[in-house]
């Protein structure tokens, strides 16, 4: 049997033991070891005394992979992340936060509504993870909503919707993880995410701004808030623009000096804010609480990724990659529709699975294809198929792909940010919580379709980078 | 997106073993877990030589590879004994009674079967590493400051072979489920509803905000 | 029919042509009965080629001396800083020396490898930032990406290695994380360090890396008669095709020099002397010292470069 029937077959295994409910991460390892072994034993032309000797060369390559892989300084990125995540709560940033936000822009039409979005947004900034957004800023920004009379669906809509902004937004764990499949510069990736992380924002503000001037019961604006109270809820709010700051030098030094690289500001970021958490009051106990919590997070992560790079090992040996490219760029549908075709099919496959195991099973596959699609990854931007050299199409597409997957989370059946919006309140069920979020499938469509059609919104921040 | 689940207890054999095995992952994990604090403070130390005192950390990059095994994977039992390991639980949330505790059984199984393997290939990368009679028993060196490799490669047989315990607890507590027909079995993670999650989710997030 | 796998890394470039070329003679030769297949990354990490040729997982592999010291510390001694190797063909005489070199060989069949052929690099000369660096002062504090002797080297003039990964090497010296990188010629052009660079390095000469390509042995005897003779006979021409189209790229340095504006640096012979003097000879002395407490022949596979450099200089 060739390698690439092998390679085919061993796929559809691995997506049947996902859909039967084994754990990805451990479908995907398996599927990559029963993968190689078959292809070593057929290279010897599948001759039985030939099956132990099989064996042990899958098992040895296999086995080298979890330790190969995971030891990388670009992967450091994503435990300090996670790290980031648990010490902002101790550090109460998420308080200070929406509190700032309410005192500065609450006097518009939806004016808690946009607060939130904007505290969120804010949040996002030190934050890598949607679902624990969302899950902080319903304990917060929920009760204030609802307490001036807002419609309890729609309040809980903007909380799941706004969580999605986290992973957009740097710091992102899901941006690093693609940047590693892809081996793609992290630095440029995660930059590239802040423009259409805050352009989420600003639709979705508009978005709430428009409601709450056709629905004036939707959402009252709040004002009565003197200069002295906006400048006096600042400093509580500070350690996130120190972050922000800090990892805007490290990405992309704006003044030419020497600062470090996107991994070193991540870990500097975390410390500040566990600075901060220390100052606050962080005692030893939630430390080691913050710490099991990371590292289970952070294995999960990894477990995953590993498991999935014994695939795309095996995968390299069957050189299937390689001939679905080869397939998808002699099509002769025009590469754009192949394009969002491959965004719709994202979006469908969001709606069952979870983000991160969701990109690492596919892209394996579909990244070399959507590069192959605009023209090779050395491709310029004169001869390419999108209008982008092969460097910044791979920012584009990841950027594309991960806000389709932040789409998924707000989607039902089993739109994990809106689960965890319901489970929050337990006055709001989770149909509740899906039908206040659906305006910002609008708006998400309209996020989508601009980044699309105007790639300069994702591509400008990185190309100043050079 | 199965995330955590709920572990009963009681106090038979299998429950006791558990709760024991509990208490040596939870020590792995928490390993990780300062692992990922040292990795910042690492990073802090470097930056603030370079920055202010121009004194660069020798072989930083190599450090962090080093420290990475033991961040990404000694928490793996840990994370599996308390289900965190995701999965797709669309379909096999459907099931009831026996008929999930053979899907369960099953899938403990054939991961069963793919860590002994991985423990395996694991100790073999190894052992390549590692040679007794060279100094610091190296036989594979960082690029930089040439640390022996072969301690963080140790690591990975070591956590898989604690995963592979855990692994044969859950047969253990599946099969007893699955022979007896037992409604909520110890030892083993129960599946919840993404609500149930959503709600333990937000439950441990309580007192942090 | 019999088909090989060969594990490289990165793109194809100047420092895999001749992995590619071996491919085509070999097939060529054979009637397209032995082909070998050339993968960049896709069956192992480039740090671990040497572990999978040990496997048995791909057939033949290149990889780096300076990746992993411990592993093949015999051949280390190509990676020695200022050994006099002024081109890319005494690059190959010497390789060549010391691969056949019963140590080396030994070391290597601990990991079931045979050496084949080397992938001869240029001197690894410095592009830098700011004003350009003339004298061993200027070397003081200076921040350098360079690996293995050749970050010892500069550490024993007051310079400070620091440590990145080569793709991560143009941010940082962007950042500032770095002021210098050192790199062979194709390298600074295909990770961008040269749009970066105010200046280069033109006679620093401060050593290179060694990477072989290396075959697994229970593959090379499988081979039939007539597969062993076109793999054995086409490593000459591979080479010679991998010297032609660096050669080639060499000659265009100047004008991409020129063109980036960059400004050339060379160093007095003096300086040069005195950086020798500090840098080489105790790094030699110590290498040699390491190498023989562990019986591995240190003094020999030093005098054995040493005489082939001669003989090489000799013949022409
Ligand atoms: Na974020
Ligand atoms: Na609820």
């Amino acid at each position: 049997m060739d390698p690439i029937e092998i390679g085919l077959w061993v796929s559809a295994g691995m997506m049947v033991m996902v859909i039967l409910g084994m754990r990805v991460a451990f479908a995907a390892a398996m599927a990559g070891l029963v993968g190689l072994i078959w292809i070593f034993w057929a290279k010897k032309g599948m001759e039985w005394d030939q099956l132990g000797w099989a064996l042990t060369v899958a098992i040895k390559t296999a086995g080298q992979v979890p330790h190969s892989k995971v030891s990388s300084q670009t992967l450091s990125l994503i435990p300090t992340f996670i790290l980031i995540g648990f010490l902002a709560y101790y550090a109460g940033l998420t308080k200070a936060l929406f509190e700032a936000a309410k005192r500065w822009i609450a006097w518009v039409p939806g004016g808690l509504a946009v607060s939130t979005v904007f505290a969120t947004a804010g949040f996002a900034a030190v934050s890598g993870a949607s679902v624990a957004t969302a899950a902080v800023f319903a304990r917060i920004a929920i009760p204030e909503m609802l307490k001036i009379g807002y419609n309890k669906q729609f309040a809980a809509g903007v909380v799941a919707a706004g969580g999605t902004l986290a992973s957009l937004i740097p710091p992102s764990a899901i941006l690093v993880i693609y940047a590693i499949i892809v081996e793609q510069d992290v630095g440029k990736l995660l930059l590239a995410g802040f423009i259409p992380g805050a352009f989420s924002a600003v639709v979705y503000a508009i978005l709430i701004v428009g409601i709450a001037m056709i629905w004036k019961n939707v959402g009252p604006p709040v004002g009565g808030f003197t200069w002295r109270e906006r400048f006096a809820s600042l400093p509580a709010a500070l350690p996130i623009v120190a972050v922000v700051v800090i990892i805007i030098f490290f990405v992309y030094n704006p003044f030419g000096d020497a600062w470090g690289t996107p991994t070193e500001g991540g870990a500097v970021g975390a410390f500040i804010v566990f600075c901060m958490a220390v100052f606050r009051g962080m005692r030893l106990a939630e430390l080691k609480d913050a710490l099991l919590e990371t590292a289970k997070l952070t294995v999960m992560i990894f477990t995953i990724i590993w498991g999935v790079l014994i695939y795309v090992r095996f995968l390299g040996f069957a050189d299937l990659p390689g001939a679905f490219a080869d397939w998808i760029s002699s099509l002769e549908t025009s590469p754009m529709l192949i394009l969002i075709c491959i965004l719709l099919a994202y979006a469908v496959l969001g709606m069952f699975m979870d983000a991160i195991g969701m990109l690492l099973l596919t892209l394996p596959v579909v990244y070399p294809a959507v590069m192959a699609l605009n023209g090779g990854e050395m491709v310029s931007a004169a001869d390419s198929a999108f209008g982008m050299s092969g460097p910044m199409c791979a920012i584009w597409f990841g950027i594309l792909v991960v806000k389709m997957a932040e789409f998924c989370l707000i989607t039902p059946p089993i739109g994990l940010n809106c689960f965890v919006v319901a489970g929050v309140r337990p006055d709001l069920s989770v149909q509740d919580v899906f039908r206040g979020v659906m305006p910002f499938f609008v708006a998400d469509g309209v996020t989508i379709a601009l980044l699309v059609a105007f790639p300069q919104i994702v591509l400008w921040l990185p190309s100043l980078a050079g | 997106m199965a995330g955590s689940s709920a572990v009963l207890e009681d106090s038979s054999l299998l429950s006791r073993l558990d709760r024991g095995l509990l208490k040596l992952e939870t020590i792995f994990a928490l390993v990780s877990g300062i692992a990922v604090f040292m990795l910042m403070v690492l990073a802090v130390w470097s930056v603030g030589g370079r920055k202010f005192f121009s004194t660069p950390l020798a072989g930083y990059v190599d450090w962090i590879e080093a420290a990475m095994p033991f961040i990404a994977i000694m928490g793996i039992a840990y994370t599996q004994r308390m289900g965190g390991h995701v999965r797709m639980d669309i379909v096999i949330g459907q099931l009831k009674g026996r008929a999930l505790w053979a899907a369960e059984l099953l899938s403990v199984v054939l991961i069963l079967l793919l860590m002994l393997a991985l423990t395996w290939g694991a100790w073999a990368h190894f052992d390549r590493s590692f040679d007794m009679t060279k100094p610091l028993w190296s036989r594979d060196s960082s690029i930089d400051i040439g640390l022996p490799i072969w301690p963080s490669k140790l690591v990975v047989p070591l956590a898989f072979g604690v995963i592979c315990l855990r692994l044969v607890l859950q047969i253990w507590g599946y099969g007893r489920a699955l022979v007896l027909g037992l409604e909520r079995p110890v030892a083993v993670p129960l599946v919840q509803s993404a609500a149930e999650q959503a709600m333990a989710e937000a439950e441990h997030l309580d007192g942090r905000d | 029919a019999t088909d090989w796998n060969a594990s490289v890394w990165g793109k194809r470039r100047a420092f895999t042509e001749h992995v590619e070329k071996i491919a085509e003679l070999v097939s060529e030769k054979t009637d397209g009965e032995f082909t070998i297949n050339v993968s960049y990354g896709g069956l192992s990490k480039n740090r671990e080629n040497l572990d999978g040729i040990s496997i048995g997982a791909f057939e033949m592999a290149q990889f780096c001396a300076g990746y992993h010291p411990d592993k093949n510390r015999a051949i280390t001694v190509l990676e020695l800083p200022f050994l006099g190797v002024s081109n890319l063909e005494e690059e190959v005489a010497v390789s060549k020396a010391v691969y056949d070199h019963p140590a080396v060989a030994e070391e290597m069949a601990q990991w079931n490898a045979k050496m084949l052929m080397t992938s001869p690099m240029p001197q690894y000369n410095l592009v830098g930032t700011g004003d350009p660096r003339t004298t061993l002062e200027d070397f003081d504090g200076m921040r350098v990406r360079a690996t293995g002797g050749l970050g010892k080297a500069f550490e024993a003039v007051g310079a400070v290695p620091t440590s990145v990964t080569s793709s991560e090497a143009y941010n940082a010296m962007e950042s500032g994380v770095v002021d210098t990188v050192a790199f062979a010629q194709h390298a600074h052009l295909s990770f961008g360090t040269i749009n970066k660079a105010d200046w280069w390095t033109a006679n620093l000469n401060p050593g290179t890396v060694n990477c072989p390509v290396v075959v697994n042995i229970d593959a090379y005897d499988a081979l039939s008669d007539e597969e062993r003779e076109a793999l054995d006979s086409s490593v000459d021409e591979a080479l010679d095709h991998y010297l032609a189209n660096y050669g080639e790229l060499l000659k265009k340095w100047d004008s991409i020099l020129e063109e980036k504006g960059v400004e050339k640096v060379e160093f007095s012979d003096d300086v040069i002397a005195e950086f020798k003097e500090k840098a080489a000879d105790p790094a030699r002395e110590a290498w040699i010292k390491e190498m023989e407490a562990q019986g591995i022949p240190g003094q020999e596979l030093y005098d054995l470069v040493m005489e082939t450099l001669e003989k090489e200089r000799a013949s022409n």
